[in-house]
């Protein structure tokens, strides 16, 4: 700043001094900053060649005019939970559970380079002797060229479904997660690897990559698909991997997408020796819409998938079951589909207050190879239809209170009353 | 499917050739003072509005949480005004421009999005959305906004600075 510019500001607040001996603090304020800014300005117009601007410095205001937080940098902490009850129709059991609590650290080490995380902590306790889990649902960076070209690696979220990516509590209707997508699609599914991603022409986003894979040789739970196979970036076997692609589209109240994801999960044998030269290929598919008009809230989701040489992963289960008595052999699945339709309304909406009751109708069907030599059969439960109807009141954007009733037709003892508390922030 | 080097080396050199293919561009699509020139050229002087507690309280109400700044800097005419505003969405800000013309939004951009997700906001299917609304007497948007899926916040956080650049208006022109 120019000495002289200096002296003529001074000059003039002296200048001023009786009007300003007479005003009040604010007032005072306010003349100060204007002189402060006629010399910024002052001082900008007889500068040299103008500063290229950072990005992160919007050099149109001073602090005063500033939010907090546009500092190149900076690490967020986010995080989300829920909280739920429920209590069972035919027994009359009942369970409260902290469900989940996530917390992550997403950090910005400048304009381009992120990272994302989030750590999950999993029924409140984690020790030898309870049920808890604490895992790492996501540690990934990102590099982001422009919008439509950003390049991951991590343990990424797989871009299947519409839970799988966005499963925060206040974003989806009822208590828990809809089975299609936990028995089918295994939510919150995540792998390690690498893609490419971002938005193409307008509201058209692409992800594709090369991941991890599931092991078959881990399978033990058919009832839920290939869930149970899944490794989740720990210590994973890698001699398999798997390529996914993903397209959605999505404008103002409509999300219409599908993804892929295949490859063979043999993994040479490295769980089960049984599996060694097994090719296990697993391929799964979905297609998905959401249509969003007037405070009626439509969704809907298809998701299929094969698992090959089911028969070979049974025979496998079925050697470990020989040489080790305490691992339990059974059928796997060598198909699954699953499929819902979800209607609901927002009937009251004011301020932060927004109450949606829903209605869902949901289709589960895995088909497992059996083994009837060793009494390996399809578990009639892995056919299954589920009606939910339920509520969802926000009491804020972030903060939603649950309660939905379920009815199963074959695992009637699933059928149960619910209430749950979600969050995020 | 078998680790294949040859596969991922084609898949590595794909995403390399459309990303140099692609407009290398970060998190800002255009700086404040450019979106300002299209509407009053570029030897506008801004104005001030002080953020006085009456305004603070009422801004508190449209944002769900106080005002950070102390003051908001903008440009008007007779009937135009243009706001530069900062709201975060899930965790990060995006930076909007505003003009208000008689009351009503003449015009949104954003300038600035650095959310992972829901990047849909800047595009004109969802701005366009907000042309010609006004405030209501409770100070919300005389119409309803269509949301983009996975995009709640961004979403919440455009409306949030819709109404506040138009209640600003309303002060700025007392």
């Amino acid at each position: 700043m120019k000495k002289s510019s200096l002296g003529v500001a001074l000059a003039a607040a002296f200048a001023a001094a009786p009007a300003f001996g007479q005003a009040t603090v604010d007032q005072k304020l306010q003349i100060l900053q204007q002189e402060i800014d006629d010399l910024k300005a002052q001082a900008r117009r007889s500068a040299a060649p103008a500063q290229q601007t950072s990005p992160y410095s919007l050099d149109y205001s001073s602090m005063l005019d500033r939010s907090s937080g546009l500092a190149s940098g900076g690490t967020h902490v986010v995080g989300y939970g829920e909280v739920g009850y429920g209590k069972f129709r035919r027994s009359g059991d009942a369970t409260a559970d902290l469900q989940r609590f996530v917390f992550g650290f997403n950090h910005r080490f400048d304009e381009r380079l992120t990272l994302h995380s989030e750590v999950e902590f999993e029924h409140a306790i984690v020790s030898k002797d309870d049920g808890g889990e604490a895992e790492i649902e996501q540690a990934w960076l990102n590099y982001k060229m422009s919008d439509a070209v950003n390049f991951k690696g991590g343990l990424f979220l797989i871009p299947l479904g519409i839970l799988n990516e966005t499963h925060e509590p206040p974003t989806y209707y009822g208590v828990m997660r809809n089975q299609v997508e936990t028995r089918i699609i295994p939510t919150t599914w995540r792998e390690l690897g690498a893609g490419v991603h971002g938005i193409v022409s307008e509201g058209i986003r692409y992800d594709i990559g090369i991941t991890t894979n599931f092991d078959s040789g881990k399978l033990d739970d058919p009832t839920t698909g290939i869930r149970s196979a899944h490794q989740e970036g720990q210590l994973a076997n890698a001699r398999n991997l798997a390529v996914y692609g993903a397209l959605n589209y999505r404008r103002p109240g409509l999300l219409v997408g599908g993804g892929v994801f295949t490859g063979d999960t043999g993994q040479n044998g490295a769980s089960n020796p049984a599996l060694q030269g097994v090719a296990a290929r697993f391929t799964m598919w979905d297609v998905h819409a959401q249509y969003r008009i007037a405070g009626l809230d439509l969704q809907a989701l298809y998701a299929a998938a094969m698992l090959g040489d089911a028969d070979r992963i049974t025979a496998a289960s079925v050697a470990a079951n020989l040489a080790d008595p305490g691992v339990t052999a059974f059928a796997a699945p060598k198909s699954m589909k699953g499929a819902y339709v979800q209607a609901a309304y927002h009937v009251y909406k004011q301020g932060n207050f927004d109450v949606a009751p829903f209605v869902r109708y949901e289709r589960i069907d895995i088909k497992q190879a059996e083994d009837p030599g060793n009494n390996l059969f399809q578990n009639p439960n892995n056919n299954e239809r589920i009606k939910t109807l339920g509520v969802n009141f926000w009491v804020h954007p972030k903060v939603v209170v649950k309660a939905d009733v379920q009815r199963y037709a074959a695992d009637k003892s699933r059928d149960r009353f619910e209430l749950g508390l979600g969050f995020m922030f | 499917m078998n680790w294949r080097p040859r596969s991922s080396l084609a898949l590595l050199t794909l995403a390399l050739g459309a990303a140099v293919a692609g407009w290398v561009r970060g998190e800002v699509y255009q700086e404040p003072d450019a979106f300002v020139a299209e509407v009053f050229g570029t030897r506008s002087e801004p104005k001030v509005l002080w953020l006085t507690k009456d305004i603070q309280v009422q801004g508190a109400a449209i944002l769900g949480h106080p005002p950070v700044q102390l003051r908001q800097r903008y440009w008007s005419d007779a009937h135009k005004s243009v706001w530069i505003l900062e709201e975060i969405g899930k965790e990060e800000f995006i930076t909007a421009g505003f003009v208000v013309a008689d009351g009503r939004i003449e015009h949104v951009r954003v300038l600035a999005y650095r959310e992972s997700r829901g990047g849909e906001v800047r595009y004109p299917a969802f701005l366009k959305q907000f042309k010609n609304s006004k405030l209501a007497p409770d100070n919300t948007l005389d119409r309803s906004i269509d949301g983009i899926a996975g995009a709640t916040l961004s979403v919440g956080a455009m409306e949030r600075m819709a109404r506040l650049a138009l209640f600003f208006d309303r002060m700025g022109r007392r």
